[in-house]
């Protein structure tokens, strides 16, 4: 598997090992890294307060779904992660994909959006945290702003470049055989941009992701940054790692669905 | 032909685009009639605005001096009473054949079922049955110009505009896209202006050819081909036939030399 | 985003939105209170929280202060980061063993967002300037690592068939020819490591710093006062955009054959 999922670009200067090869070379860094890693916490040159070992990492989220920690059960704190994650993102798409397209088609619309659309992305996500607290207290419309603001501009932007892309005669096409703009930004602009949005929303699920876990740290009482949160202030490591594989594996999924999404998408419509 | 109702016509047209700090012209003062149900051709050396003057038609560019009417109606915009066929095909990738061609059918407000009656229609017409399903990629050059041609036909509009349509297809699928163009304009008569670079096909499928100066594009003659296709009766031979005939050998003669002395740059 | 046909008119109708803007912002607080300034600061409160921070500080420092605070540490995370990334990333592209052996870590690691990297941090290294850069590291490794690998595996293979006709040994080669045609991918990774970098750090400083715009931030929250929060909040985009153009600079300095 290679370090990019996306690319597979190939070494053209030396011969390239055997598959096989590779395969040992990779089971022999997985072994080295987690086995040195076993044998250090186990062997008490470091605290396990400090550094927990893998396997007790492993039995962590086991704990953490056998009984209630920060209030709830683990799959309820995934589930609560999982709701605004999903509410935030969704509301970025269906108001920035549609966002993207008519600024892509209208120039107009184009030169009065971006100053603002720029100024807006230069603020990092997170910055939003306090006005998001202040404007929906503890609600769940904290985090939900706080991941709109991350996913949003990769909806835009990538709406807009596929939009741009889209073949002028297309377009021209469509008004040729009677269709009105309404028609051609859903029937034409939309499925024409399709592979530049697939791909922003790739881009926009991981910093909504992101902004989530960040939001999570600070202004919820549940949910799995909460948990790191917690864990932290208890000085248990073994429960943040617990938590940080959860929240990794979670977010590999979305991405590998929405590059699954992309590629039947490609062969489909037969179009990059 | 003369008490034939005009169907599209050219005012002194010319049309400028802007160029860095001044302007270019495309065309100018252009003037020409094209009668109801006419298959007009445009030929001319390159960048002599063929292109622009079919685009002004089909309402996808407006004239910076004169008018063009269609139907005595000045154009204002794109719509479906003139269908374009364009060189690139322009199908929708993320269509198939069926809704590709049913989708001026849908800005009609074609009920379901005729549009489907419709779409068979015109699919057999042109000879695609069985691809209803399929996408345009899977289809070939020749099968995709055919399904674009199906798509502004099925609309019935009243002019039918194509720019260069066969210039991406090979030879020999191009000279069997003519006779078929033939066919079906016997069937279906419609007014059709029709672009092309290649003289052999200008003479062979027009009632009339417009030759165009090049650039600044104006008409430097139109030429009458209808007379010697009755004549010589075209319309009974293959295309082969036809291109040996002297009636045909001729006229092609005669765009030719028009065309060498605009690109040796002679005067008009 | 793209460059207007007429120059001037997207420029006009920038700045007509944006004074537009402004001008709603004004009326909408100040004049007609209809947003009451608990929840957004009025342009008369915004510039009295900014000349309060500028000359007399805030939450430990003046703004100048608190910038270079925050800045430093972003450029002390950054540098460590790239400088161990581009190199590693380079190293990986080149021998598709070394990409195999540290595979497994990557996997491991990349989906992990950084952010999530802070209670660790707290954890492992407590609540001062080693847990921000500990994080800054995570957030900023990734992206100039993986694209330093792709802009190297993905030199012109033409390229590197002439250099070797030409007799180049492996170091001639990596050093002359797929060091620099990896350059423009290797800036991409770190225009994003930097921008992951800054918004990285004004979530951590968020959660616990004793300097910085973060903890001016999370200081004007906690004292609800919203008109600091906007000063915060515009210096974070504005030394965002500043260090990004920066970086623009530079590699724009760097690849003059582009």
């Amino acid at each position: 598997m290679a370090l990019t999922q996306d690319t597979r670009p190939t070494t053209h200067w030396a011969a390239t090992p055997s598959s096989r090869e590779l395969a040992c070379w990779s089971l022999v860094g997985a072994v080295i890294f987690f086995g040195g890693w076993q044998l250090i916490a186990m062997s008490g040159l470091v605290s396990q307060y400090i550094l927990p070992s893998p396997l007790a990492v492993l039995e962590q989220i086991y704990q953490l779904e056998a009984e209630p920690f920060a209030g709830f059960l683990l799959h309820q704190h995934l589930l609560s992660s999982l709701e605004r994650f999903l509410l935030g993102f969704l509301l970025a798409a269906a108001l920035g994909i549609p966002l993207g397209l008519i600024m892509g088609r209208y120039r107009l619309l184009d030169e009065i959006v971006t100053p603002l659309f720029e100024a807006y992305r230069y603020v990092a996500p997170l910055a939003w945290v306090p006005f998001a607290a202040l404007w929906f207290g503890t609600g769940i419309g904290g985090p939900v702003m706080v991941i709109f603001t991350g996913a949003f501009a990769p909806c835009v932007v990538n709406a807009y470049r596929g939009a741009q892309l889209v073949e002028r005669y297309l377009i021209e096409a469509a008004q040729t055989l009677g269709a009105s703009n309404f028609r051609i930004m859903r029937e034409v602009l939309l499925p024409g941009a399709l592979p530049s949005i697939v791909a922003g929303l790739r881009v926009s699920a991981g910093l909504g992701w992101q902004s989530l876990i960040g939001a999570e740290l600070i202004v919820v009482s549940s949910g799995l940054g909460y948990v790191m949160v917690q864990g932290q202030s208890n000085l248990a490591p073994d429960i943040v790692m617990s938590a940080m594989l959860v929240i990794g594996v979670v977010g590999l999924c979305i991405d590998v669905a929405l590059r699954a999404a992309e590629r039947w998408l490609s062969r489909r419509w037969g179009r990059v | 032909m003369g008490t034939r109702v005009s169907r599209i016509r050219f005012d002194n047209v010319s049309k400028l685009f802007p160029r860095g700090n001044g302007a270019i012209a495309a065309l100018e003062d252009v003037s020409f009639e094209v009668e109801d149900q006419e298959f007009v051709t445009i030929v001319g050396p390159s960048g002599c605005g063929k292109t622009t003057l079919m685009r002004m038609v089909a309402g996808l560019e407006t004239p910076t001096l004169g008018s063009v009417l269609v139907g005595d109606r000045p154009v204002r915009g794109p719509g479906s009473d003139r269908a374009v066929v364009f060189q690139q095909f322009a199908l929708f990738p993320w269509k198939t054949v069926g809704e590709n061609i049913a989708f001026g059918l849908k800005s009609k407000g074609v009920s379901r079922s005729k549009r489907v009656e419709l779409i068979s229609h015109y699919l057999k017409l042109m000879k695609l049955e069985g691809t209803e399903d399929s996408y345009p990629h899977q289809l070939s050059g020749g099968m995709q110009q055919r399904v674009a041609i199906a798509r502004s036909y099925a609309i019935e509009p009243e002019v039918l505009l194509m720019d260069e349509p066969f210039g991406s297809l090979d030879a020999q699928t191009r000279t069997i896209m003519q006779e078929e163009l033939i066919r079906i304009t016997a069937a279906n008569p419609r007014t059709v202006l029709f672009i092309t670079h290649s003289v052999d096909e200008a003479v062979y499928l027009a009632d009339r050819i417009i030759v165009l100066s090049r650039h600044p594009g104006r008409v430097r003659e139109i030429i009458d081909v209808n007379a010697a296709r009755e004549q010589d009766g075209w319309s009974a031979r293959a295309i082969e036939d036809v291109m040996e005939t002297p009636s045909f050998t001729h006229l092609r003669a005669q765009v030719w030399k028009l065309l060498r002395e605009q690109m040796s740059g002679a005067s008009e | 985003m793209r460059l207007p046909r007429q120059p001037g008119r997207g420029w006009l109708v920038g700045g007509a939105t944006i004074a537009a803007a402004l001008l709603l912002w004004y009326v909408l607080t100040s004049l007609t209170g209809i947003i009451s300034s608990y929840r957004f600061p009025s342009p008369p409160e915004f510039l009295a929280a900014l000349r309060q921070i500028a000359v007399d500080g805030y939450a430990g420092g003046t703004l100048l202060q608190q910038t270079l605070q925050s800045l430093r540490i972003v450029i002390e995370g950054f540098l460590v980061a790239s400088l161990v990334g581009v190199p590693l990333g380079f190293l990986m592209g080149w021998s598709p063993r070394v990409e195999a052996l540290l595979n497994p870590v990557f996997l491991l690691i990349r989906p992990i967002p950084p952010l999530a990297w802070i209670p660790l941090a707290i954890v492992w290294l407590g609540l001062g300037d080693g847990a921000k850069i500990m994080v800054i590291w995570f957030a900023a490794f990734v992206p100039s690592a993986i694209n330093t690998f792709t802009g190297v595996r993905q030199v012109n293979p033409m390229l590197i068939e002439a250099a070797r006709v030409h007799g180049a040994t492996d170091w001639r080669l990596a050093k002359e020819v797929i060091a620099p045609a990896a350059l423009p991918m290797i800036f991409t990774g770190l225009r994003l490591s930097l921008q992951a970098s800054w918004t990285t750090l004004v979530a951590a400083e968020l959660v616990g710093a004793f300097l910085g715009l973060g903890r001016v931030l999370s200081i004007a929250y906690r004292d609800i006062y919203p008109a600091m929060i906007a000063v915060a909040m515009v210096t974070i985009a504005i030394a965002g955009a500043l260090m990004t153009q920066l970086l623009a600079r530079i590699e724009r300095m760097v690849i003059r054959w582009r």
